[in-house]
C-alpha cells in the first residue's frame, strides 16, 4: 500500500471523521498535490470565505451569462449527424447550428461556449458556433465550466476511484484558449462550476475548494462536515453545493461546515420519484455529459424549498409547496424532457423531440411550447436564460381556458399521467392518483373510475385506486360512482359492469356524510339493480349490501329483504357465509316488528341455508 | 306462517311494482287436502316440494295458486324454483307477474330460463319487456328460453335483439325469428345477408319456408330468392327441406323456384 492511497479516502466515503483523522496524519506529510489543492490547508475559515465569496463579480438581479444577457439554450442532438445547436428563448428562433459531437456538458461563457468532443475541449463563438479554440484535455475528462471569460476543465490521471490517481483543474482564455494556470491535487477532484470569477472545485468528496479563476490561487475551503460535498449548482445570483441528502446555500454560513450552523434545506421528494437529485453528481463520470440523471432534477430557485419547488421526472413535472404537498402536475406528450431547469420565473426544460416548454412555477400552466426546428433527437441542453420570464400564454382557447383554471390543468396532466400506459413509470402513475384523489369533485372521481376500467392500466394501480376512492370520501362523487353503476351485464352489447365492488365500496365510504337526497336515491336504485342482477356475484353482492345499507337511510331494507328471501335456501349464494354476513349486518339493526318476525322465520325455516342461519342466530 | 307469508308478499311486490295499486288478494281458506300439499312445498324435503308445486299447478281454485306464489315470495330452493314457476304458468294471472321477473332475474340460470318461458304467457307489457331482456342474458340456455318465449308470445320488442343474436350466429335466435316472421319481417331477415353468418341466416329463411302459415306462396318465393343469395352449403339444404316436404302437387311457384335452384348449385340432381 503506498503512501498517497493511504491519505485518499474513496468517494463513497461515508464516515468524515475518517478523512479528518487522515488529514490529521498527512499534515506533517511534504509535497502532496499542488499550492492549491494542499490536505494540509486550513478549512472553513470564515474570513477567508467571505472575502472569496465577495470577490465574485454577479449579477444584481437573475441574468443570462452570455454577453448578450439573452437567454438561450445550447442543445446537444443526436442522430447520424452528431450537432450543436443554440436556440434563442425569448425570440424562439434558431442561432445556429453546427456539427459537434459533444462528449460533455455545455458550459456556457460570455462570448462562447464550450465543451468536450472526443479527447479536446473546444470552445465556439457563441454568435455563429464557429470553432474558436481547442485544447487536448490530457487525461481522463470529469468536468467543466465557465464564467464570463474563462473556461475550466477537471481531468484526472490514474485511477480516482480506488483512491489512487490524481485531478487536475486548468484555466483557459475564453477568447482565445491559452492556458491561464492550473493546478494539481492528490486525489480526485469533481466537475468544477464557476461563477463570476470564482471556479468551485470539489475535492475527495468532502471539500469544496473556492480558487481564482484568474491566477488559480486557493481562496478558501470548505469542508463538509455532516455530509459529502459532491453536487454544484450555480445561478448567476447564488451557487449550491452539497449531495443526495440536502443543499447548503454557498455564503458565510457555510463556513460551519454543518447543516446546523450552514443555509441548509432538504426537500420532501415522493418516493415513486426514485433516483431524483438536487443536482449533477460531480464525481460521476456518466454525468459529466448528459444522461438519464438530468431527467430527474429537483428545481428550485432562491432557497430551496422557501417558496415551494418542483421536481422534473422523465415526461413529468411536479410542483410542491413548501410543506411538500403537490400543487400542479405536467405532462409532456410521447416524449421525455431530457434537460430542465428553473429561471427563477419560469420551469423550463426541453424534451427529446426539440420541444422548449416553460412552465409558470406557482400553477404549472404552459406558458411556452415551442419547437427548436430539429429531426434529431435532442441529447440534452443547458440552458443559459436566468431569470428569464416567457410569454404569456396566448394561442388557442382551451390554452387560455387552462391557464385561468390551473386545477383543470392539473388534473388533465395527472389524468394524463395516471392513464399512460408507459410501463416504466407504473410508480410515477400512482402519486398522479394518488394526488388526483385529493382533488374535490365528481369530474376527479370520474377519473379515476376511468383508471379502473383501463384494460391496460396496471393491477396494482387499479388496486391504489380502489383504495383511494374508498379513503376519497367526497359526497359530490356519489351521482358520478351511482352512474358508473348504470353498465349490466349484456350479451349483445358486450358490456360487463366495471369495478363493481371497489364502487360499492367507495359509495358505503361515504356513509355518515350529507349527502343529497336525490343523488342518494339515484344510487339505491343503481346499487338494486346490480343487487338484483343475475350475473352479479357474491364477492360484489357483498359491498353492494354494505353500501345499501351504509347510504339508505332505510329506504334499502325493503329490497334487502327481498334479496334475503330470494337466496336463503339458495346453496350458491345462502350457503356464503360473506353473503350472510353482509345482508344480516343490513338487516338486523333498526328493523321494523315486521322485518323482526321475518329474520326469525328465516332462522327457522328448514331450507335456510347453514351460513346464513349461523349469520341469523 | 301464512299471514307472515303474505306479508312478505307484500314486501316484495311494493319493491317490485314499485307501490302499484295491484291488490293482493288474501289467501282463502284452503280445501281439504290442500294444507297437506302446501306443507310439502313448504318443506326441507326438495322432491316432496317439487311434486307439490306440479300438483298445485294442476289444481284450479285460487288458493293453489296463492300457495305457490307464496313459495315464490317467500323464496325456496332452484330446484323447486323451477318447478314452482312452471306450476304458476298453468293458469296466468296478472298476479304472477311481479312474482315472475322477480325469478327472472335470479342468480340461476335454470331459474331464468323457467321465469322467462313462463312469462311467455302474459300479455302484459312488463312480460314483453322481461322477454327481451333475457335476450342479452350472458347465459345461452337462458337466451334461448328467452328467444323460444319471444316467439311463443310473438314479441315484437324482441325482434331486434333477436337479429343481433341472429348477427352473433345463434340458433334460438334464427328458430324464434323464423317463427315469428311475416313477410316484413322476412325483408328483414333477408336484408341481414352479408351482415350475419350465412349458416344461421340459411336457418332461419329455410324454417319460415317451412311454416305452413306463411304465405301468399308469391312471399315464399321471396323466400327461396332470398336464400338463393346465401352461398353457405346451408342454403341448399334449407332449400331441398323445403322441397322434401313440400307436395308436387298443387303446383306451387315457390317450389318450382327452389327445385330450379336446387338442380343449378348441385348439377341436376335433385332431392
Amino acid at each position: 500500500m503506498t503512501r498517497a492511497s493511504l491519505v485518499r479516502p474513496s468517494r463513497h466515503m461515508r464516515f468524515p471523521w475518517v478523512a479528518v483523522a487522515l488529514v490529521a496524519l498527512v499534515e506533517s506529510v511534504p509535497g502532496c498535490g499542488g499550492a492549491t489543492f494542499q490536505l494540509a490547508a486550513q478549512d472553513n475559515d470564515r474570513g477567508a470565505l467571505t472575502a472569496a465569496l465577495a470577490q465574485r463579480h454577479l449579477s444584481d438581479q437573475p441574468a443570462p451569462i452570455n454577453a448578450a444577457r439573452v437567454p438561450r439554450a445550447f442543445v446537444a442532438l443526436g442522430g447520424p449527424r452528431k450537432q450543436v445547436v443554440a436556440y434563442d428563448l425569448g425570440a424562439g428562433k434558431l442561432l445556429w447550428r453546427q456539427p459537434a459531437d459533444v462528449a460533455s456538458r455545455i458550459a456556457v461563457g460570455g462570448s462562447f461556449v464550450v465543451e468536450l468532443e472526443g479527447k479536446q475541449l473546444v470552445a465556439r463563438d457563441q454568435t455563429t458556433g464557429a470553432i474558436t479554440w481547442h485544447v487536448d484535455v490530457p487525461g481522463a475528462f470529469v468536468g467543466v465550466a465557465a464564467d464570463r471569460d474563462r473556461a475550466y476543465v477537471v481531468w484526472s490521471a490514474g485511477d480516482t476511484s480506488i483512491g489512487g490517481g490524481s485531478g487536475t483543474v486548468a484555466a483557459y482564455d475564453g477568447a482565445t484558449g491559452s492556458e491561464l494556470w492550473h493546478e494539481r491535487a492528490d486525489g480526485a477532484l469533481g466537475a468544477p462550476a464557476a461563477q463570476g470569477g470564482v471556479v468551485y472545485v470539489p475535492y475527495l468528496s468532502q471539500w469544496l475548494s473556492l480558487v481564482d479563476g484568474a491566477t488559480g490561487k486557493q481562496l478558501a475551503r470548505l469542508r463538509g462536515l455532516d455530509e459529502q460535498i459532491s453536487m454544484l449548482r450555480v445561478t448567476s445570483t447564488d451557487a449550491f453545493y452539497g449531495s443526495k441528502q440536502g443543499v447548503f446555500h454557498l455564503d458565510a454560513t457555510s463556513a460551519s461546515g454543518s447543516r446546523k450552523g450552514g443555509t441548509y434545506a432538504s426537500v420532501t421528494v415522493p418516493a415513486q420519484l426514485e433516483h431524483t437529485q438536487y443536482g449533477v453528481d460531480a464525481y460521476d463520470p456518466v454525468q459529466s455529459g448528459y444522461s438519464a440523471a438530468d431527467r430527474a432534477r429537483v428545481l428550485w430557485s432562491g432557497m430551496l424549498g422557501a417558496g415551494g419547488y418542483a421536481v422534473h421526472y422523465f415526461r413529468f413535472v411536479f410542483g410542491f409547496d413548501a410543506n411538500g404537498a403537490m400543487t400542479w402536475a405536467y405532462s409532456h406528450p410521447r416524449t421525455e424532457l431530457v434537460a430542465s431547469d428553473d429561471t427563477g420565473a419560469a420551469i423550463i426544460a426541453i424534451s427529446q423531440a426539440g420541444d422548449v416548454i416553460a412552465l409558470d412555477p406557482k400553477t404549472g400552466v404552459v406558458r411556452l411550447d415551442r419547437a427548436i426546428g430539429t429531426s434529431e433527437p435532442v441529447l440534452g441542453a443547458t440552458f443559459d436564460a436566468d431569470g428569464w420570464t416567457p410569454p404569456e400564454p396566448a394561442r388557442t382557447a382551451a390554452d387560455q381556458d387552462r391557464a385561468r383554471d390551473p386545477q383543470a390543468a392539473t388534473i388533465d396532466a395527472l389524468v394524463a399521467i395516471a392513464r399512460d400506459h408507459d410501463a416504466r413509470f407504473d410508480r410515477v402513475k400512482q402519486l398522479a392518483v394518488q394526488a388526483l384523489a385529493k382533488l374535490p369533485g365528481g369530474e376527479v372521481t370520474r377519473e379515476l373510475l376511468d383508471v379502473l376500467a383501463d384494460p391496460r392500466a396496471p393491477d396494482k394501480l387499479k388496486g391504489d385506486v380502489v383504495d383511494l376512492l374508498v379513503e376519497r370520501r367526497d359526497p359530490a362523487s356519489l351521482p358520478v360512482l351511482a352512474a358508473q353503476l348504470a353498465t349490466h351485464d349484456d350479451f349483445i352489447a358486450k358490456t360487463t359492469p366495471a369495478a363493481l365492488g371497489p364502487i360499492a365500496k367507495a359509495i358505503a365510504g361515504l356513509a355518515g356524510l350529507q349527502l343529497d337526497h336525490e343523488a342518494v336515491a339515484s344510487a339505491l336504485a343503481a346499487l338494486q339493480s346490480q343487487l338484483d342482477a343475475p350475473a352479479t356475484q357474491v364477492p360484489d353482492l357483498v359491498p353492494v349490501i354494505a353500501a345499501m345499507a351504509a347510504i339508505g337511510g332505510g329506504a334499502e331494507r325493503a329490497a334487502l329483504v327481498s334479496h334475503l328471501l330470494l337466496y336463503h335456501a339458495d346453496d350458491a349464494i345462502g350457503g356464503d357465509p360473506a353473503w350472510a354476513h353482509a345482508i344480516v349486518t343490513a338487516l338486523e339493526d333498526h328493523g321494523s316488528p315486521a322485518e323482526r318476525e321475518i329474520l326469525r322465520a328465516v332462522a327457522a325455516d328448514p331450507k335456510t341455508r347453514p351460513a346464513l342461519r349461523d349469520a341469523l342466530h | 306462517m301464512t299471514r307472515l307469508r303474505f306479508h312478505v308478499r307484500t314486501v316484495w311486490l311494493t319493491i317490485t311494482l314499485c307501490a302499484s295499486p295491484l291488490a293482493v288478494a288474501a289467501p282463502k281458506p284452503a280445501k281439504a287436502g290442500l294444507a297437506q300439499i302446501v306443507a310439502a312445498l313448504d318443506g326441507a324435503d326438495d322432491e316432496a316440494a317439487a311434486r307439490a308445486a306440479d300438483t298445485l299447478g294442476d289444481r284450479t281454485e285460487p288458493a293453489a295458486h296463492e300457495a305457490l306464489l307464496d313459495a315464490l315470495a317467500w323464496g325456496t330452493s332452484p330446484v323447486v324454483a323451477v318447478e314452482v314457476i312452471a306450476a304458476v304458468a298453468k293458469h296466468p294471472a296478472p298476479p304472477d307477474l311481479a312474482a315472475l321477473r322477480r325469478y327472472a332475474g335470479h342468480h340461476d340460470p335454470r331459474i331464468r330460463a323457467a321465469a322467462l318461458g313462463a312469462l311467455a304467457s302474459y300479455a302484459d307489457p312488463a312480460a314483453r319487456a322481461a322477454i327481451a331482456a333475457g335476450l342479452r342474458d350472458p347465459e345461452a340456455s337462458v337466451r334461448a328460453a328467452a328467444a323460444s318465449a319471444a316467439a311463443r308470445g310473438h314479441v315484437a320488442a324482441a325482434i331486434d335483439p333477436l337479429l343481433a343474436l341472429l348477427g352473433l350466429g345463434e340458433e334460438p335466435a334464427a328458430r324464434a325469428l323464423a317463427a315469428m316472421a311475416d313477410p316484413e319481417l322476412v325483408r328483414r331477415i333477408g336484408d341481414q345477408l352479408g351482415k350475419v353468418p350465412e349458416p344461421a341466416l340459411a336457418l332461419c329463411l329455410g324454417l319460415v319456408l317451412q311454416r305452413a302459415d306463411f304465405g301468399p306462396d308469391s312471399e315464399r318465393v321471396e323466400v327461396v330468392r332470398a336464400l338463393a343469395k346465401i352461398k353457405d352449403p346451408a342454403a341448399d339444404g334449407a332449400l331441398a327441406d323445403y322441397l322434401r316436404a313440400t307436395p308436387k302437387t298443387p303446383a306451387r311457384e315457390s317450389r318450382a323456384e327452389a327445385e330450379k335452384l336446387v338442380q343449378a348449385r348441385t348439377g341436376g340432381a335433385t332431392p
